[in-house]
Parts: C-alpha cells; sequence; structure tokens
C-alpha cells in the first residue's frame, strides 16, 4: 500500500513534468537558451570580485602600488573599464534573460489557459453538476499563475542558485581542494533537510489550494447570489460563513509559513556552519600553511556562493510545491473528456434538417442514480408540425427537451432526427439546426443586440429589429434610451423577466432553426403580449417544426398536438378537442384555466 | 454609470496616490506593536551582523599570526553564538511578519466582503461579477506580501542606508559625496520608470478582470453557449481577452525588470568612480590605503539595501494597481443604509402605505409617477400589467431595494427609511423571479430562510410549499448536494424550493414577484392552498401574469405607465370592462 502510494506520487511527478514539456512545445529552445543564459551570468557574476580583486592587489595594497599607479594606468583603466563592461554585459544578459523566461512562461500560460477554457466550455453538463463555478475559476486563474511563476521564476531561480553553487565549488576547489572539501561537506545534510521539508509542504500546498477554491466558490455565489441575500436580509450570515473560509484560508496560510519557520533555524544553522568552518578549519590551515592569505579572502569573500543558493532553496521548495498542488488540478480538467462528444465520422452537414424528430422507447435517469426521469417515451412528429408538452413541475418536460441538443444522453432508446440517429450528426450540425429557448433565461452582459445575435454574429441589425419584433420585444426595446445598443448586466438583470424572456426567444429564432423548442419562454409575459408571440410563432419567416412546453391551455389549443407528461410516461397525446374531452390531466387544465370549475 | 462589460475597462481616473499607502498602513496599525518588535529583532540582527567581521579581523590579525589555536577556537566559538542569536532572531522575525501578513490580509479581505454586503443591487448590476470576485479573492493576495514585508523592508533598509551613509561620511567626507553621486541619478531613473510602470500593471489588472468577467459569465452559461454551438466564436474571444492579458503583462515586466539591472549598473560605475576619484583625481596618497579600502566596502554595502529597496519599490508598484482596486470598493458609496438613529421596526401588523411615490434608475426616465395607495393589514395585493410597467419596482420600494425619488413609503406608520434595515427586511419574505441556488443541500437551502429552524420546520415548509414529495422522492432526500446552477432540479422545482425557504421565514408581509411562474397549473393550484392558510393573517403583494394566480386576491391593482390605472376586486374590475378585463379576456382567449 505505502509503494503503492509512493510509485503514485512519483507518477504524478513525472507526469506533472511531461505535461509541461509537452506544453513547452514550439518554446523549448527558447527556454533551453533562457537556462543557459542564467548560467551564463551566473557564472559572470563571480568575475567582478575578481577585477575589483585585481585593482586592490595591484593598485592600492601592493609593494609598489603607487610606482604601478603611475606606470601602468592603462591596466589600471583596463581593469576598471573591464569591471564595468563585464557587468552592464551581465545585466544586459539579464534583462534579456528574465524577459526570454517571461516570454515563454506567458505563451505556455496563453495557450494552456485558452485550451483549458475551450476544454470547460465544451464538457458535457454532468460536468456542469460536478464542479463548481468558483473552483472551475480558481483552476484557470490562481493555479494556471502557479504554472507561469514556476516557469518564469521558480526554474530560473533553480538554475540560477545549482550554476553559482557549482561555478563556486569548482573555484574553490582549484583554488585549495582541502578547504574546499571541507566546506562542501556541509551541504549534503543542508540538502536533506531542505528535501525534508519539501516533503512536509506538499500536503499542505494542496490543503492551500482547496481552501482558496472554497473562498472562492463562496463569495462568487454570494455575489452573483446578492438578491437572495438581501430579499432575507441574511448579510451578517454571509458575513459570518466568509469570515470561516477565510479564518480557514488564514490559518492553512499560516501553518504552511509555520512548516517554513520549523525548518529555518536547521536550514541557517547548517548555512552559518560555512563562515564558522572557515574561520575554525581556515584558521588552522592558515597556521599549518596550508592555506595562504590570499587564499583565504578568495574563499571567504565567495562564501556567499555557496550559501545562499542553499538558503534560496526553501522557498524554491515551497514555490515547488505550490505549483505541483496547482498543477495536478490543472491537468485532471485538461485531459478531461467530455462524454458527449463526436462521434467518430459524424456527419458535419451544414444544410437545415428537414425537421422530423422522433423518440424511440426514451428512457433516462440522472448520473447519480436518481429515480428514472423518463420511462420509455415514444412520439414522433413530422415535419413543421407544433407540438405542446404540458404537465407537472417535475414531470420530465424539461429534461426530455434537454435530451434533443444532446445536454444529456438518454439510458434507453434512441432519439432520430430525419430517420437518423442525433448521435450520427456532429454536436454542432445537431446544435445550431435547433433554436432552444429555455426556462432560465441566461443573457450576457452585452448589448441587446449582441444578445438577440449570440447564435449568429453575422446578423444585421434590421434583422436582429425583425426578431425583435417577432418575439414582441421590439415596442420595450426601442423605448429604452439606448435601444439595441443597451447594456445588459450579467443574467440580464435591469430587465424585468418578461422581458429577458422575449430577448431569449429572439435568440432562439434569429439562428432559424429547423426545430425550435420553446421551455415555458412566455411564463412571465402578459397575456396579451403572449397573444402576439403565439400569432407571430404561426407566421415564422422560416420553416421549422416546433416543441412548445407550456402550462397555460392557451398556448397548448392550437397546437397540432399535445403530449402530456406524468412521472416520466406519456399519459395523453392528441389534439385540444380529443383530450378535452377525454377527462385527463389536460381536460383538468382546461376546466381550472378557464374558470368554470 | 454605463453598465460596464468584459469588453471594456474600468475606468480609474484617481491619479497615483500616497493616500493609499497611507490608508493600508491603516490596516497595520492593529499590528504595530508585533511588527515593532519584529523591526527591533531583526535591528538587533543587522547590528550582530556587523559584529561578525571584527571577530573575523581579530582571528585573522592576531589569533593567526601568534599561531594562537586556543583563541581561534574560542573566537569562533563567540562568532558561533553571535549567529546562533542572529538565527533566533530572524526566527522569531519570521514567525511574527508570518502571522500579521496573513492577519492583514485577512482583515482586508474581511473589511471589502463586508461592504460588499451592504452595496445595493445597482452595484451589482453594473458591472460583470467576475470583475468583483477577482478583488475579493485574487488582488487580496496579491497585495499581500507587500504591506507586510514591504513595509518591514523598507524601514529597515531605510535605517541600513541611513547608518551607512553616515559611517562613510564620518570615514571621508569627499568619496562620500562620490558615492552618493549615484543617488540623485537612481532617484531620476526610478522615477522615469515608476510612471511607465504604475500605467503598465493598471492595465493588466484591467486585462485580468475584463478575462475574468468573461470566464465566469461563461461557465455560468455553458448550457447557452453549447445550446447555439457558439464554442468557436467564444473561443475566439477568449483568445483576445487572453492575447490582451499577455501584451499587457509582458509591457509591464518590460520595466519592471529594467529595476535591477539598473540598479547594478549604476553601482559598478560608482565603484569605478571611488577608484578612479580616490587614487587619480584626488592624487595617490592624498586618501589612506584603509580609508579606500573602508569605503569600498561601504559602497557594497550601500547598494545592497538599495537594491532590496528597488524590489520592495517594483512589489509596490505592481500592486498598488490591486491595491486602488481593493479601495475603490471599499468606497463605493453606500447608498441604501440605516439613517442615524435607526431605530427597529417593530414586529409588523402589515399596514402599507405609499404617498405620492415617484422614482428613476439612473436619472433615466420615471418609472413611477406619484403612485399612492393603502394596504390593510391581512390584505392581499395584486399587481398586474404589461412587462416593464413598474410592478417589480414598486415591490422593490417596500424592503427598501432602491429608495423612492420623491414621496414616502410607511409601514404601520412607521417611514421605512427612519427604520433599520434588517429589521425591515427580517420581517419580510420576498420571493424574486430568479430562484437562486447555493451550492450545498436542499436543505441547507431552505434553511436560509430561518437559520435556526429545525429539520422538521424545513419538512413542513417544504410540504406548504409543494415541495416535499418530490425532496423525499430524490435518493438523498433533503440532503441532496445542489450548487449554483441547481444541478437536476427543473425551474420550477427550483421556485418550490425557493418558495419553501420564504414559508420558512415566516414573514409578517409576503412579496411574490412572479414566484410561480415555471409551476405549472396544477401544482401551482395545491401551492395556492397552502399559501391561503399562510396568507391568513399577513399583508401580501403579488405579481403574476397568470390571472388564474390572482383572481381571489382583496384588491387588484392594474399598473401602467408608472402609476395605478384601476383598482379593485377581480369582480369589480370585470364589471369596468377596462384594462384589467381585457388582460383577462386575452388570456381566457
Amino acid at each position: 500500500m505505502r509503494t503503492d502510494n509512493k510509485d503514485k506520487k512519483a507518477n504524478n511527478k513525472n507526469k506533472r513534468m511531461r505535461w509541461l514539456y509537452d506544453n513547452l512545445k514550439g518554446s523549448r529552445a527558447l527556454y533551453l537558451v533562457a537556462i543557459l543564459g542564467t548560467v551564463l551570468y551566473n557564472v559572470m557574476q563571480l568575475t567582478v570580485p575578481y577585477f575589483s580583486g585585481e585593482i586592490v592587489d595591484r593598485f592600492l595594497t601592493g609593494e609598489d602600488a603607487a610606482q604601478n599607479l603611475k606606470l601602468h594606468r592603462d591596466v589600471f583603466f583596463t581593469l576598471i573599464l573591464l569591471m564595468v563592461g563585464l557587468t552592464i554585459l551581465r545585466t544586459v544578459i539579464v534583462y534579456f534573460d528574465c524577459m526570454t523566461y517571461e516570454h515563454v512562461s506567458q505563451k505556455v500560460l496563453y495557450n494552456v489557459r485558452n485550451y483549458l477554457y475551450d476544454r470547460i466550455q465544451r464538457q458535457d453538463m454532468t460536468f456542469y453538476r460536478t464542479y463548481r463555478t468558483g473552483d472551475l475559476m480558481t483552476r484557470v486563474t490562481g493555479d494556471l499563475d502557479a504554472i507561469r511563476h514556476m516557469l518564469a521564476w521558480v526554474v530560473r531561480a533553480i538554475v540560477e542558485s545549482f550554476s553559482l553553487y557549482l561555478a563556486a565549488a569548482v573555484y574553490f576547489l582549484i583554488i585549495n581542494v582541502k578547504m574546499a572539501l571541507t566546506l562542501l561537506a556541509v551541504s549534503p545534510l543542508l540538502f536533506m533537510i531542505i528535501v525534508l521539508f519539501k516533503k512536509s509542504v506538499g500536503p499542505m500546498h494542496e490543503r492551500l489550494r482547496e481552501k482558496l477554491a472554497d473562498m472562492n466558490t463562496i463569495a462568487q455565489e454570494n455575489i452573483s447570489g446578492n438578491r437572495v441575500v438581501k430579499a432575507f436580509a441574511r448579510e451578517h450570515y454571509e458575513i459570518a460563513r466568509f469570515d470561516k473560509s477565510n479564518t480557514d484560508y488564514k490559518e492553512t496560510n499560516k501553518k504552511t509559513a509555520m512548516v517554513w519557520i520549523h525548518f529555518f533555524p536547521y536550514v541557517e544553522t547548517f548555512a552559518n556552519l560555512m563562515p564558522l568552518l572557515m574561520l575554525l578549519v581556515g584558521g588552522l590551515f592558515l597556521m599549518s600553511g596550508e592555506l595562504s592569505m590570499g587564499e583565504y579572502v578568495a574563499i571567504s569573500g565567495l562564501i556567499w556562493a555557496i550559501s545562499n543558493p542553499m538558503r534560496l532553496m526553501g522557498n524554491i521548495m515551497n514555490e515547488f510545491q505550490r505549483f505541483a498542488a496547482a498543477c495536478d488540478k490543472v491537468i485532471e480538467i485538461y485531459e478531461s473528456e467530455p462524454q458527449i462528444k463526436d462521434k467518430e465520422g459524424a456527419v458535419n452537414d451544414p444544410e437545415r434538417f428537414s425537421g422530423k424528430l422522433e423518440f424511440r422507447d426514451v428512457s433516462f435517469s440522472y448520473a447519480d442514480g436518481s429515480k428514472e426521469v423518463l420511462k420509455n417515451v415514444s412520439f414522433t412528429i413530422e415535419p413543421g408540425q407544433t407540438i405542446a408538452i404540458m404537465g407537472e413541475t417535475g414531470c420530465g418536460k424539461s429534461t426530455l427537451i434537454q435530451l434533443i441538443p444532446r445536454f444529456f444522453t438518454p439510458t434507453g432508446g434512441s432519439i432520430l432526427i430525419d430517420d437518423v440517429p442525433i448521435t450520427d450528426y456532429s454536436l454542432k450540425t445537431l446544435r445550431k439546426n435547433i433554436g432552444l429557448a429555455s426556462q432560465e433565461v441566461l443573457l450576457y452582459s452585452d448589448t441587446i443586440e449582441g444578445n438577440i445575435a449570440y447564435g449568429d454574429s453575422r446578423l444585421t441589425r434590421e434583422e436582429v429589429m425583425q426578431f425583435a419584433g417577432l418575439s414582441a420585444a421590439s415596442r420595450f426595446i426601442e423605448a429604452l434610451p439606448d435601444g439595441y445598443d443597451t447594456v445588459v448586466g450579467e443574467r440580464g438583470v435591469g430587465l424585468s423577466g418578461g422581458q429577458k424572456q422575449r430577448i431569449s426567444l429572439a435568440r432562439a429564432l434569429a439562428v432559424r432553426p429547423s426545430i425550435l423548442i420553446l421551455d415555458d419562454t412566455t411564463s412571465a409575459v402578459d397575456s396579451e403580449t403572449e397573444n402576439e408571440i403565439r400569432k407571430s410563432l404561426s407566421e415564422l419567416p422560416f420553416f421549422c417544426t416546433k416543441l412548445i412546453i407550456a402550462q397555460r391551455v392557451s398556448t397548448a389549443r392550437t397546437a397540432d398536438r399535445i403530449i402530456v407528461l406524468k412521472d416520466g410516461r406519456i399519459t395523453e397525446a392528441g389534439t385540444h378537442e380529443e383530450l378535452t374531452i377525454r377527462n385527463g390531466y389536460y381536460s383538468e387544465l382546461v376546466k381550472l384555466q378557464m374558470g368554470t370549475e | 454609470m454605463a453598465r460596464n462589460t468584459f469588453k471594456e475597462d474600468e475606468e480609474l481616473i484617481e491619479p497615483f496616490n500616497i493616500k493609499h499607502l497611507l490608508r493600508a498602513s491603516g490596516y497595520i496599525k492593529k499590528y504595530i506593536k508585533l511588527m515593532i518588535l519584529a523591526l527591533t529583532l531583526s535591528g538587533l540582527g543587522g547590528a550582530f551582523g556587523l559584529i561578525a567581521p571584527v571577530i573575523v579581523r581579530r582571528a585573522l590579525d592576531v589569533a593567526v599570526p601568534a599561531d594562537d589555536k586556543g583563541m581561534l577556537l574560542s573566537l569562533t566559538a563567540l562568532l558561533a553564538g553571535v549567529y546562533a542569536l542572529s538565527i533566533v532572531f530572524t526566527t522569531v522575525r519570521s514567525y511574527i511578519m508570518a502571522n500579521v501578513s496573513q492577519d492583514i490580509i485577512y482583515d482586508i479581505r474581511k473589511d471589502l466582503f463586508a461592504h460588499l454586503q451592504e452595496l445595493p443591487f445597482t452595484y451589482y448590476d453594473n458591472r460583470p461579477h467576475g470583475k468583483i470576485l477577482i478583488r475579493v479573492v485574487n488582488y487580496v493576495n496579491s497585495v499581500s506580501d507587500m504591506l507586510s514585508n514591504g513595509l518591514v523592508t523598507i524601514v529597515l533598509e531605510g535605517f541600513n542606508l541611513l547608518f551607512i551613509i553616515g559611517f562613510m561620511y564620518a570615514v571621508d567626507v569627499q568619496l562620500a559625496s562620490v558615492v552618493m553621486f549615484g543617488v540623485p541619478i537612481l532617484a531620476f531613473f526610478m522615477l522615469w520608470i515608476k510612471n511607465k510602470q504604475r500605467k503598465a500593471w493598471q492595465a493588466v489588472s484591467n486585462k485580468n478582470s475584463n478575462l475574468n468577467a468573461y470566464l465566469q459569465e461563461n461557465i455560468t452559461g455553458a448550457a447557452v453557449t453549447q445550446m447555439f454551438a457558439r464554442e468557436d466564436e467564444n473561443k475566439k474571444t477568449f483568445e483576445k481577452l487572453s492575447e490582451d492579458c499577455r501584451k499587457t503583462w509582458k509591457t509591464a515586466v518590460r520595466y519592471s525588470n529594467l529595476v535591477w539591472p539598473g540598479i547594478d549598473t549604476i553601482s559598478v560605475f560608482i565603484r569605478a568612480c571611488i577608484f578612479i576619484f580616490g587614487l587619480i583625481l584626488f592624487g595617490h596618497g592624498s586618501k589612506s590605503l584603509g580609508t579606500i579600502v573602508a569605503i569600498s566596502s561601504y559602497a557594497a554595502y550601500f547598494w545592497q539595501p538599495i537594491m532590496n529597496l528597488g524590489n520592495t519599490f517594483n512589489n509596490f508598484i505592481n500592486n498598488i494597481a490591486y491595491l486602488e482596486r481593493i479601495f475603490e470598493t471599499i468606497d463605493e458609496p453606500v447608498t441604501i443604509k440605516d439613517k442615524d438613529g435607526a431605530e427597529a421596526l417593530p414586529p409588523v401588523k402589515g399596514r402599507v402605505c405609499f404617498e405620492n411615490v415617484s422614482f428613476s434608475y439612473e436619472d433615466d426616465k420615471e418609472v413611477l409617477h406619484s403612485v399612492s395607495f393603502t394596504a390593510e393589514p391581512g390584505e392581499s395585493i395584486a399587481l398586474v400589467g404589461p412587462t416593464g410597467a413598474g410592478k417589480s419596482t414598486i415591490v422593490n420600494l417596500i424592503s427598501r431595494f432602491y429608495d423612492a425619488g420623491s414621496g414616502r413609503i410607511t409601514i404601520d406608520g412607521h417611514d421605512i427609511k427612519e427604520v433599520t434595515l434588517s429589521s425591515l427586511r427580517t420581517q419580510m419574505g420576498i420571493m424574486m423571479q430568479d430562484s437562486f441556488i447555493f451550492s450545498g443541500t436542499i436543505n441547507d437551502n431552505i434553511r436560509y430562510g430561518r437559520l435556526d429552524a429545525t429539520d422538521e420546520d424545513i419538512k413542513k415548509a417544504a410540504a406548504l410549499a409543494c415541495a416535499d414529495s418530490f425532496i423525499s422522492s430524490m435518493p438523498n432526500g433533503y440532503d441532496t448536494e445542489v450548487n449554483e446552477r441547481g444541478s437536476s432540479l427543473s425551474e420550477g422545482e427550483k421556485q418550490l424550493v425557493s418558495f419553501a425557504r420564504t414559508i420558512l421565514s415566516d414573514p409578517a408581509i409576503l412579496i411574490l414577484d412572479e414566484a410561480t411562474s415555471s409551476i405549472d397549473v396544477a401544482t401551482e393550484k395545491s401551492l395556492q392552498e397552502g399559501l391561503n392558510t399562510m396568507l391568513k393573517g399577513r399583508t401580501s403583494f403579488i405579481i403574476a401574469h397568470r390571472l388564474s394566480t390572482i383572481r381571489n386576491c382583496d384588491r387588484i391593482l392594474y399598473i401602467d405607465d408608472g402609476g395605478i390605472m384601476e383598482s379593485g376586486t377581480h369582480d369589480e374590475l370585470m364589471a369596468k370592462k377596462g384594462f384589467y378585463y381585457r388582460l383577462y379576456t386575452a388570456q381566457a382567449a
């Protein structure tokens, strides 16, 4: 079991690196250049002390320094020039090197973010029922930023540390092997501690990430649900709820920091062991003559190049683990496959359907294993017909129509359009042919024109106005100060329910679908307007089959056929006249609504 | 203000202001003692750091030439002691700062969130929610480091700098001045960078905010996207927003990455100048060897704090862009709030009175024009009329979601502007068209109406709302997990759940704004029975287009053109053969 876990961890690690490597495609060479650049400027960093040391030795402290300065002024200036020139060269390299890291990391971020967005928007509804909005947003923002940070900073810091360390180590070994080995002996210990730290801080970052997603979710729902919060005067409750999450996040952050603070004294002790050894052992070596004064000064002047990288490792590991936790979350979405997708060789035919729709023995239950929502539903609609579907709340009406654009897949039976199973069409072909105005009206924060033309952005203003007219929306739109250019808020705030529904209807009509599905689209519309809409629906400028979910008899009565659903089964089917005399749900409804009880 | 979308940046007119930093320091005040302690410890640590070279020099100058191993050993031990103390100081300081920085972040976020709760609908209506969210979560995270460690660095390195400058001048005024010559150059450089950088980082924050807004809207509206097969087009839009982020980021880091190389370059020039001036211009021998060595080593010390300050400065400029947005939100005026000395509204009997109430949104045309009516306790009032006539506005005014422009609204004789908001709203049950479902169980969602309700109360409320049967038929019953998008609940079921939520809150005044539009007629009929028992003794306002819902109300108000056109019972209005009659016959047709 334990080894399993270990294997899994190692696998994850390989997977992350593999994934990162794959996503560097196209920039790998450039990234390598950036890494080499980092090595280069770190080695160069060791050169400045060399030149300033030379200047001090030759023209300041040496026995004939004054003489040298007079006779070899050219050498003096050459050294100064070298010192300044190399530093400027180095800073130029540093600048371009940093920018290269930024360039590559931004490119990867850009690609991964776009890919991730596209992945998310193509997921099926089962996915959307699993992931909370706030969680998904954390993945596309915070988690991706951790990956960007990895490429832009963490990798550079690692390369920087190692090259500095190695360059200094080689330099020490050249100067004095014994002294160098004495100092370097400390590094493995320090390294071990860092590895221990990395292990213990890993789980903390996973938790931290979870807490962040939680907080994101709570804040996001509070903002989206602000009307409900106010309606119930639940501000204090919300503040307390958020406070809990905020506190949780704070505490986890502190705990994560404490892991480092726990390790910090040990790391510092080992790091400080180096100058101590330098003094003690170096002093003894000086006494025994195994080390010259010049060598001592040279080594001790560069001891930071050995100990600082080791110190920095703590921070690096922290960031590395943050990356690891975030990366797993990103990869999860990156690799997730929607269950509903185009079949191999799916028909991608831009031509219109003629509009025959058939349900053949369709059953459906949601993946969470709850009861069957639809049971052996069968019916056929001929092209151009209008069918009304009625039934009590929760009878399966909305589920039924959601199966047509393949938001869910039936658990039994099949659905055919023009005698072809809908799974044989590409999703795009299928959906482009369907116009659906759903119950829950979701408009985008965009102009009214933009919302109506959502399904077909090539629409002209005239066409938009035409469809608004068909949905009885032109009057109120034109009465707005900015007319069709009025920006509506998210979810269409600023508009009344009936107004939103009419825009949503216009949006569905604007794609000129061959199958039009209206899910109780006029529930919040007053009856006069509804009559108007009903009239224009019967005179649409394009041919289509209509499927209408309705609560009102007035909407249903003109349909070619009315289907009544109860507990997921069809209990009644027929015309208004047929059903009115058949003592069932429909005739009850007629009595109820005509006020003739 | 025009409504903002993901396509446009939110303007920020205010110029760069030190005020933001001062304001931020307000958050630090609470922890000032701890921070002073941390600073003192850092200072002590730094002072010990200065002792180390003295010990080393003594070992090399005295112990080694004298071949005194005992002395070397004791000096090493002394050095170890110094290091140990400095480790202790640094550890304690890190401990304090880790806590303080998290506490500050927590405080800012808490204030921000609490303020958001007070902001009116209009605030939420006028901007994409993703833009609000990014401030609460991402931006606050960004400023954390700057406020804690940034300030410590400034104070500490500031002191260090003064200290070193003092030392340098004590050693040699001329050479010290050479070193100081770098300062104005640096200042000029930093000022130039600052202006560029600030604009660049503001752009970054704007573009990120746009991206976040688009993202949130599209996750929420995924079904619509898929229905209209808009994926390809959305992808293009997102790529454009993504590209904006990338571009602005690269511009911004172009400046940020200049700071460090810039300081480095200036520093090496100064070092070169020390040698040139010290050895040649001032004449060889005019400065002692010790002086030059000392000054050049101080010069090295001098630039270290400046480097650190430069980094901190960088950090500040980046994050000020975020801080500005945070404070902008905290400063957003609360237009609807308790009046000074507002008292709680006593238990409501239910007489609601509109006296010449007029209202307009955003100074545009008037939505309501001098509306007056009185609802007696226990009376049920129906509001009907064409969409957009002002019905929702009337009920929104009762609960003070908006404040009336002129005229006044009283409940039991109390002007609603004179009582506390929470006492007003907790006595009201408001159900709106959009039934928002929070993520959690169905139980949690209903309990939102009354937090201390027992499971039994909840079941009872659900039964009254005709929601019990469908909830019980779910495999997990009331413990079924739902989320914002409602999961497997149909729109009608969502309305029933939020109806149960409202029933549970046991309000004295009930407002139903198209609350049952998605519920089928048969269910609504049984709902009506539950409702009737509930309505007894409560004043209620019901907006519905389905006239069967409202025909039994005590009084029906026909609203159009911002005013009450007709008022009376169903029978009276039918006899009158006016607007209502027309509406009713249209529906029955």
